[in-house]
């Protein structure tokens, strides 16, 4: 399995903000997170790539314990992550960022596989700008996965990185991760609300509320599981 | 007048050069770490009465001393790192309290062992003149360090630039989190961060051994003037820390000649407080970061 993780719980003094939550990713899987604000999503994103540490349950890469696992030694391994808000370098130029992503977590600067991110991210005009003063939104978010790309990641966790987006945009970056993970032939884990991209995007969604999973299955059978409807609605399902 | 003016602002350079040294080390460690070591201008004192031991027992000219105040001040510099690696929460409130007791410490432990006599070289060489375009005197320790402290700061900025490691030591600066998200290993940066630091202090401290003279309590002033001089440049502005503290050392020794010295403290404090209210960015600080 590529991630396995078995009754995943982190707690917050009394707030349970993902509770027992159990799935896994073979390698190459793609799977949509989604839920409703609140929802966990963002903890457990948090919990994998080790910015929280979990309360209770087991998480396991490629077979390794990752629960005990340091977050740059989970970059090492092989996870790469984006955030929601971008999270540029701000000393560094954006090829810089690449650059010390890939030293640092692969052991070597592989210039060839930078050059080709910053061209598949349509970041090359800006490859030595300033990361911090010098890039439109678009290309933050693609600069934010330009870094998560230069670990070598197997694993590729994408934290609303459609949000704020206009229509043509979000539609250019669908097709852009299209791209990078047929090119690279990553496991995606994906958190959207717009569910136009989970399911283009997604064959297996998994739905949190209230950091308890709800549903488990294709787009189509989520999205109508009545469950799913009252944790969107608040109400019942139609 | 003129001639007076002018002798000041040389001999205010001067100093800045070695202020710059000691303002670098305070601004590296609270870039990686986010920690105002308090402790730091002790451990420029620690070297300076290392290099004053060697001289005095083991006859060592104060720049050959500076191996072995180098080993002894970048090993306590690791001993403040440990004991900050310690505090699990609260690290950037909790480091104050804990270097601030490490500095008293410190500055006591000198003082037991060294007294509260002052010093400086005993070799006649550095205190020797030298005149430059015939109005301009100068020691010729205050030439040597003033050199070298120009080209570590250089260094430093070269490593910090160009290596890679200093580019992790600037992106956990920039993103501690994010940084740990790219394979960078944040304890191997503030490692480095705290050992960099040792050096500066050492080579400022055997400088003012050497220019100046020293005595137990001057730590704590130091500390001072290297945050002054850090707030002065912005955070994370080599070629700012430098200026900034080439400013303050001018400003400090434009008020001894036209003022008094019983204010050469004060001017700092003044220059600090119309920076902070001018520009809260500092000199050569970031106004607004995006993102």
């Amino acid at each position: 399995m590529l991630l396995d993780l078995d009754g995943i719980t982190v707690a917050f003094g009394g707030l349970i903000a993902v509770g027992d939550v159990t799935f896994a990713m073979a390698e190459g899987d793609v799977l949509g997170l989604v839920g409703p604000n609140g929802a966990g999503k963002t903890t457990l994103f948090n919990a994998v790539s080790g910015l929280v540490r979990p309360t209770r349950g087991q998480a396991r890469f490629l077979g390794r314990d990752l629960v005990a696992m340091p977050i740059h030694a989970r970059a090492r391994a092989g996870i790469g992550r984006t955030f929601q808000v971008p999270q540029p370098m701000h000393e560094l130029t954006v090829r810089e960022n690449l650059m010390v992503a890939s030293r640092f977590a692969t052991g070597r600067i592989d210039r060839e596989r930078i050059a080709e991110i910053l061209d598949l991210l349509k970041l090359g005009h800006k490859a030595d700008a300033d990361a911090a003063t010098s890039l439109a939104l678009t290309e933050q978010k693609a600069l934010e996965v330009g870094k998560a790309l230069a670990t070598n990641p197997k694993l590729l966790m994408l934290d609303e990185v459609l949000a704020g987006l206009e229509t043509a945009g979000k539609r250019a970056f669908m097709h852009t991760l299209a791209e990078v993970r047929q090119r690279y032939g990553l496991g995606l884990l994906i958190i959207e609300h717009d569910i136009e991209t989970i399911t283009r995007l997604c064959p297996r969604v998994v739905v949190l509320n209230f950091g308890r999973l709800i549903a488990e299955g294709s787009p189509d059978h989520v999205f109508n599981d009545p469950e799913v409807i009252r944790s969107y609605t608040g109400g019942e399902a139609a | 007048m003129i001639d007076l003016v002018a002798q000041s602002l040389f001999s205010g350079v001067l100093s800045g050069a070695y202020y710059a040294l000691i303002a670098l080390g305070l601004a590296l460690v609270f870039g990686t770490m986010r920690v105002i070591n308090l402790a730091h201008g002790e451990l420029v004192l620690l070297g300076a009465y290392i290099s004053y031991t060697a001289e005095e027992k083991l006859g060592l000219d104060p720049l050959a001393s500076l191996p072995l105040a180098l080993t002894l001040v970048v090993a306590t510099a690791m001993a403040v790192y440990y004991l900050i690696s310690l505090i699990k929460t609260d690290r950037e409130l909790n480091s104050l309290i804990l270097t601030f007791g490490i500095g008293v410490i410190l500055t006591n432990a000198v003082l037991m062992i060294w007294s509260a006599d002052i010093h400086s070289t005993t070799t006649p060489w550095y205190h020797d003149a030298t005149i430059l375009f015939d109005t301009l005197f100068a020691m010729q320790a205050e030439l040597v360090f003033a050199a070298l402290g120009i080209v570590l700061v250089g260094a430093v900025w070269w490593w910090l630039e160009k290596s890679w490691y200093g580019r992790a030591l600037r992106a956990v600066a920039s993103n501690r989190d994010a940084a740990k998200l790219m394979g960078v290993n944040p304890q191997l940066t503030e490692v480095l961060s705290f050992a960099v630091s040792g050096l500066l202090a050492t080579v400022a401290g055997v400088a003012i051994y050497t220019a100046k003279v020293i005595q137990p309590s001057l730590g704590h002033h130091l500390t001072v003037k290297a945050f002054i001089i850090t707030v002065l440049a912005g955070m994370g502005s080599v070629p700012g820390v430098l200026l900034g503290a080439v400013l303050l050392g001018v400003v400090e020794s434009l008020t001894v000649t036209l003022a008094s010295s019983a204010l050469q403290e004060l001017a700092g404090m003044v220059l600090f407080l119309v920076v902070l209210l001018l520009m809260p960015s500092g000199l050569f600080g970031r106004a607004k970061r995006r993102g």
